[in-house]
């Protein structure tokens, strides 16, 4: 194995360490999530800037040490997301996507859809102040499943297969459930199943949007497949 | 390995910031070599300043007793505020000279990621102060790094929301003095241009 490699990476989440040093959590391209140390960050006159700061993407230079952590010997930027850092709803939004992502996805695995997946929502929280929605987050949440193996069951019942009055949701049986299997499910209206499903279907950046009782449902599903299938539990999309 | 007390001292210097086991270990045979007064004058240390330091009950900067020496100072303006993560921050502060109000600390940033709310914070406390105070200004010197722009963004939101009449500012951020431009990262030299000025 080469003692240093180069990968993009999206900064999710940084801790203080040492006198001058950070300890960064990454979502990298090509390696998936990774810890990296980034000496002297902290001084004024690091060569690094801000640029290893939590929802900058950049292109890193890692070196491999002998324990879990790499070295941070480069760091060019891809893209600072200079405007979402500039809006209170983004930066919430933002910072909410990279928490998703450091729990659901915590192998080495590289994971291209996941990567390209927080890449375009930082870049539309960026780009469009309108974007910042609840609609818009449970999108990603949802797109996020998907890449990463966990996506619910929409077209047909979980547990039968039946394709008609799917009008329940039930984590355990994997995705919507029709009447006659509705055991241990909730109600998920039409609006919402339209909502999960029209999620799936469109691009991120024309993400469906729904009342706040659908979006409600929608959540729920989401997050009950999180914990039943990912043992991962998130904040509610508020 | 050790006899229980050296293991203990090695278990309580490794929960210091920056020290591990290895650290901890060189410490703790350090403190075992060290003269006796020596030793103990630093645990002595430790007792006095947890003893008698605690926070000020208005700004929760450090105090020794219940109010802080800048909210106790009569010439420092109760109608400036300046808004810190740390009682650390503020020592920086003062060594410019250039601030002459009092302050308000926080006690860190807002971080949902590592658990950090509004309520984990001293923010109530900070819209009471202002609810019932004479302040005009609150400036926010949260750190420039992400979680710090997302509690000024938050304060500026509640401020503006509880108390209208109170002006919300933010430090401004530019190059330093000192640093390469080709260092600079984007979003500083971005800020630093917007905040050019005539020469
Ligand atoms: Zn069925
Ligand atoms: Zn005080």
């Amino acid at each position: 194995m080469p003692a240093t490699f180069q990968t993009e990476a999206v900064v999710l989440r940084s801790i203080r360490y040492s006198e001058a040093d950070r300890v960064l959590h990454l979502y990298s391209r090509e390696r998936g999530r990774i810890g990296a140390i980034a000496k002297g960050v902290r001084r004024v006159k690091s060569r690094f800037g801000g640029r290893l700061e939590p929802l900058f993407r950049v292109d890193l230079l890692l070196h491999e040490g002998r324990g879990e952590l790499y070295t941070v010997t480069s760091a060019e930027t891809v893209d600072p997301h200079p405007s979402l850092r500039e809006r209170r709803d983004a930066i919430e939004r933002a910072t909410q996507a990279c928490d998703a992502v450091l729990r659901l996805l915590d192998s080495q695995e590289p994971n291209r859809a996941a990567y390209n997946l927080l890449c375009r929502e930082l870049r539309i929280l960026d780009g469009d102040p309108a974007a910042a929605s609840r609609a818009q987050a449970l999108a990603f949440r949802l797109k996020l499943l998907l890449a990463a193996g966990f996506a619910p069951e929409l077209a047909a019942c979980a547990s039968c297969g039946e394709r008609e009055h799917l009008s329940a949701f039930s984590a355990s049986a994997g995705g919507v459930v029709c009447p006659g299997c509705e055991a241990g499910s909730f109600p998920l209206g039409s609006e919402a199943h339209a909502f999960l499903v029209e999620s799936l279907g469109r691009s991120l950046a024309e993400a469906p949007s729904a009342s706040d009782r659908a979006l409600g449902q929608a959540d729920r599903a989401i997050a009950e497949t999180l914990e039943h299938h990912a043992h991962v539990r998130l904040r509610r999309v508020a | 390995m050790f006899s229980p007390p050296v293991n203990r001292l090695i278990t309580e210097l490794a929960r210091l910031p920056g020290i591990g086991q290895r650290t901890a270990q060189r410490l703790a045979f350090h403190i075992l070599r060290t003269p006796e007064e020596e030793a103990l004058a630093l645990a002595d240390a430790i007792r006095e300043v947890k003893e008698k330091v605690g926070h000020c009950e208005v700004c929760f900067n450090l105090a020794v007793g219940p109010r802080c020496r800048i909210c106790e100072d009569e010439r420092r303006s109760p109608e400036l505020i300046c808004v810190v993560e740390e009682p650390s921050d503020v020592i920086p502060i003062e060594r410019t000279h250039e601030w002459g109000g009092r302050y308000h600390v926080l006690g860190g940033a807002l971080s949902p990621i590592d658990g950090v709310d509004p309520e984990d914070l001293r923010i109530a406390e900070l819209l009471t102060r202002l609810d019932d105070g004479d302040a005009r200004e609150v400036v926010v010197a949260t750190n420039a790094t992400t979680t710090g722009e997302a509690t000024a963004l938050y304060l500026a939101d509640a401020i503006r929301e509880r108390t209208p009449q109170v002006t919300v500012t933010r430090l401004a951020s530019g190059l330093p003095v000192g640093a390469d431009l080709e260092y600079a990262d984007e979003i500083t030299l971005g800020k630093a241009l917007q905040g050019r000025h005539a020469l």
